[in-house]
C-alpha cells in the first residue's frame, strides 16, 4: 500500500474511506453498463427503465465524493502521493460518472430502438462482446485502484485497443446494412450510437487507469508511448 | 537426593581437609588451603553459569543450539534444561502440524472462505475465494473487502447487520457464474465470508421451471379447444348437424393430441432413469425397420418416398425403447419435409460400428438450433411445429434411449439442403 504511516490516523482513515465511496460508485458503474448492455441483449424494457432512472445515484456519489476531496485539502494541506490521490480521484469519480452516463445513454437508445419493435437487430452480439470487454477493463482499472497496482493499469491502456478494434468492426459491419437496405438506416444509426457508447467506457477506463499511474509513480502518462508507459509504470518509484 | 546435598558434601570434606592440615602443620596452611578450594570451587560456578548464559543467548537467535553437557548438579539442570526444549520443540511441531491440516482443509472446502477483521478487511482466504471473487492470499491483506467486491448489493448486505439471507451476485465478467455470499460472525469480532457457486442450481431451476410452463402450455392449447367447442354444445349454440360432426373431429383430434403428449411424457419419465433398460434382448432390428417405415407411409400418406437401406443385423437392446426412437427421428423426417421429399432410413456398418441413419432432404435446421434440439419442447419454428402434430418430446425421447443404449446421436444440418439423424451405437451391442 502506498500510502504511508501519518501522523495524524484520523487522517489516514479520510483518505481510506474515501476510496471507499470511489470504489463503491466504480461498482455501481459497472453493474449499471453491464446490465444496460446486457438488458439490450435481451431485450429487458423494465430493466432499461431502472437504469436510466438510476443515473441519479452515480451523479449523487460524484457530487459527495468531490466535496470531500475539496474538504480534505483544505483541512489537511496534503503533499506528495496523497495529494496526487486526492486529485487523480477527482480525476477518476468524473470519468466514472462519464461511464454512468454512457450506461443511461445506452439504456435510453435501446429502449428507442425496442419502441419502434425493430425485428431484426443487426451487430448486437458484437456489441455484447465489446461490453464484456469494457466491462472487463473497467473492473480490471477499479481493482488496480484498490490495490493500487500500476503495472496492472499498463496492462488496461494496452488492451484498449481491443474495443478500438472492435468499434471499427460493427461500423463497416453496420456501413455494410445501410449500404444493402436503406430502410435500416435509422436503426443502424441508433446501433452505431451505442456502439460508440460502449467504445467510450473503454477509453475512460484507459483515463482511470492512467491516473493511477500517475498516483503510484508520479508521472504523468497520458500522452506518451506505450513502452514509456510501461516503463514508468514498473518504475522503481522513486517519486512515490 | 537433594542437589544441594553435593555441594555440601564438598565443602564439608573441604572444610575437614583444612582443619585437619590446620591442626597437624600450620594455621596459616589450613586457611589458604580452604581459600583455594573456595575459590577453585566458585570458578567452576561460573565457568557453567557462562555456558548457561551462552547457550541462552545463542538460542535466541539460533534453532538448533546444542544444550551444554556437564555432571554434578549443572548437568542435571542442564538435562532438565534439555528435556524442556525438546518437549517445547514437539509441541510447536504438533501445533503448526494441525495448522497445516487446518489450512489444508479450508483449501479442499468447496466454498470460498475469506476471514475478515473487524474493519472488514481481508485476513485470509483460500483458494476457492480467489478464483470466485479475484482475491489474492498474499497482496490482498489489509484491504477492505468491499474494495475488491463492489457490487452494490454487496456493499448494501454489507451495512445491514440484521441480514438473513445470502446476498446473490452474478459475475459481470467471464465466466459468468451466479454466487451466492454470505456473511457469518465468528469470534469475538471476525467475521467470515463464505461464497458458494450456485450457477447450477440457478440453471437446474430454470429449467425446471420451463418445464412446467411448457407442459402447462402444450396442455392448456388442446383443452381450449375442447371446452370452447362443448361450451357451445352447452349454451344450445351449434345446432346443425354438418357443424356439428366437423366439431366433434376436432374435439377428437385434440383429446388424442393430448394423450399423446401424456404418453411421451410418461415415456420420457421412465427413460429419466439412468439405469440400463432391463428388459433386453436380441432384437431383430431388419425387421422392426420394416414395420416402421410401413408405418411412415402410413402417416406421410404417399406423399414421401422412403427407402430402407439394411447392411447390419440383430442388435442387444430393449425392442420397445429402440422402436419408440427410431419411430420418432422417421416421423420427425416426413413431418418436417415438404411433399414429393425423399426419406431414407439406414442401419448400417461405419468402421464396424452399427449406425441407424435417417436422412432427408427437407427444410434443415440452422446451425444455432442444432445443439437445443434434443430440449424438451424445444421449436425451431413455434408457428410450424405444433400444426404438424409433433408433441416437442420426441428427440428427447430419442435422445435418452440412446444414451442408455450407450449410443451417440449426431446431427447434419443446413437450411434447405435435408438434415440426417444418426445414432452410432457401440459394436458390443451387435449380435
Amino acid at each position: 500500500m502506498v500510502v504511508s504511516d501519518h501522523s495524524s490516523r484520523r487522517f489516514d482513515e479520510e483518505l481510506d474511506e474515501l476510496r471507499t465511496r470511489v470504489l463503491q460508485m466504480g461498482g455501481l458503474v459497472e453493474q449499471q453498463i453491464h446490465d444496460a448492455i446486457e438488458a439490450f441483449g435481451v431485450g429487458d424494457f423494465e430493466q432499461l427503465e431502472q437504469i436510466e432512472n438510476d443515473d441519479h445515484r452515480v451523479n449523487a456519489h460524484e457530487v459527495g465524493i468531490d466535496e470531500a476531496c475539496a474538504l480534505i485539502i483544505a483541512r489537511r494541506q496534503p503533499a506528495a502521493v496523497d495529494l496526487r490521490m486526492l486529485m487523480g480521484i477527482s480525476k477518476i469519480v468524473t470519468d466514472l460518472e462519464r461511464c454512468g452516463d454512457k450506461a443511461a445513454k445506452i439504456a435510453r437508445k435501446a429502449k428507442g430502438i425496442f419502441d419502434h419493435e425493430m425485428r431484426r437487430i443487426p451487430c448486437i452480439s458484437d456489441i455484447r462482446e465489446m461490453g464484456e470487454i469494457a466491462v472487463r477493463l473497467l473492473r480490471a482499472a477499479l481493482d488496480a485502484f484498490a490495490r493500487q497496482d500500476a503495472v496492472g493499469a499498463a496492462a488496461i491502456v494496452r488492451d484498449d485497443v481491443a474495443i478500438d478494434e472492435k468499434f471499427q468492426a460493427i461500423t463497416r459491419q453496420l456501413i455494410t446494412f445501410m449500404m444493402e437496405d436503406p430502410r435500416t438506416i435509422s436503426v443502424a444509426l441508433e446501433i452505431l450510437f451505442i456502439a460508440k457508447a460502449v467504445e467510450r467506457v473503454g477509453d475512460h477506463a484507459k483515463n482511470i487507469a492512467e491516473q493511477i499511474i500517475y498516483i503510484t509513480r508520479g508521472t504523468d502518462v497520458r500522452h506518451v508511448t506505450w513502452d514509456q508507459l510501461e516503463r514508468d509504470a514498473k518504475g522503481d518509484g522513486e517519486n512515490a | 537426593m537433594p542437589f544441594w546435598a553435593g555441594p555440601l558434601l564438598r565443602i564439608l570434606t573441604l572444610t575437614v581437609m583444612a582443619l585437619a592440615v590446620g591442626i597437624f602443620l600450620d594455621d596459616a596452611t589450613g586457611w589458604a588451603l580452604l581459600a583455594a578450594g573456595l575459590a577453585a570451587g566458585y570458578a567452576y560456578h561460573l565457568i557453567q553459569l557462562g555456558r548457561l548464559t551462552r547457550w541462552l543467548d545463542r538460542t535466541r537467535w539460533e534453532k538448533a543450539v546444542e544444550v551444554p553437557e556437564s555432571s554434578g548438579e549443572w548437568g542435571d539442570a542442564f538435562a532438565a534444561l534439555y528435556r524442556m526444549r525438546r518437549e517445547e520443540q514437539a509441541g510447536r511441531e504438533r501445533l503448526s502440524d494441525s495448522l497445516e491440516r487446518l489450512s489444508q482443509a479450508a483449501e479442499a472446502l468447496p466454498d470460498g472462505v475469506v476471514l475478515l477483521d473487524t474493519m472488514m478487511r481481508i485476513e485470509w482466504c483460500n483458494s476457492m475465494a480467489t478464483r470466485h471473487l479475484g482475491i489474492d492470499a498474499v497482496h490482498d491483506r489489509g484491504m477492505p473487502i468491499t474494495h475488491l467486491v463492489r457490487e452494490p448489493a454487496f456493499a448494501a448486505y454489507v451495512q445491514d447487520e440484521g441480514k438473513v439471507d445470502p446476498v446473490v451476485l452474478k459475475n459481470t465478467s467471464p465466466p459468468v457464474r451466479t454466487l451466492s455470499l454470505s456473511m457469518i460472525p465468528f469470534a469475538e469480532s471476525g467475521r467470515l465470508l463464505i461464497s458458494r457457486d450456485i450457477t447450477a442450481i440457478e440453471l437446474a431451476d430454470t429449467m425446471r421451471r420451463d418445464f412446467v410452463a411448457n407442459v402447462s402450455h402444450e396442455l392448456r392449447t388442446p383443452l381450449t379447444v375442447i371446452v370452447g367447442f362443448l361450451e357451445g354444445l352447452a349454451a344450445g349454440d351449434i345446432v346443425d348437424t354438418p357443424n356439428l360432426a366437423r366439431h366433434h373431429a376436432l374435439m377428437y383430434e385434440q383429446a388424442l393430441r393430448m394423450e399423446r403428449l401424456v404418453k411421451d411424457l410418461l415415456a420420457l419419465s421412465a427413460l429419466d432413469d439412468t439405469q440400463p433398460p432391463a428388459n433386453e434382448e436380441v432384437v431383430d432390428v431388419p425387421a422392426l425397420l420394416a414395420v416402421l417405415v410401413e408405418e411412415g407411409n402410413a402417416l406421410s400418406g404417399g406423399k414421401h418416398k422412403l427407402t430402407l437401406e439394411i447392411e447390419a443385423g440383430n442388435f442387444y437392446g430393449s425392442r420397445e425403447e429402440l422402436r419408440s426412437a427410431f419411430s420418432n427421428l422417421i416421423s420427425n423426417a416426413i413431418r418436417y419435409s415438404p411433399e414429393g421429399g425423399d426419406i431414407a432410413v439406414r442401419w448400417v456398418l461405419r468402421d464396424g460400428l452399427p449406425v441407424f441413419e435417417v436422412a432427408d432432404n427437407g427444410i434443415g435446421i440452422a446451425t444455432e438450433h442444432i445443439p437445443r434440439l434434443t430440449e424438451r419442447f424445444y421449436r425451431v419454428d413455434k408457428g410450424r411445429s405444433s400444426a404438424t402434430g409433433g408433441t416437442g418430446l420426441g428427440l428427447a425421447i430419442a435422445k435418452h434411449v440412446l444414451i442408455r443404449h450407450q449410443a451417440k446421436l449426431e446431427i447434419e444440418s443446413a437450411p434447405g439442403k435435408g438434415s440426417t439423424f444418426r445414432a452410432v451405437f457401440p459394436k458390443a451391442r451387435l449380435s
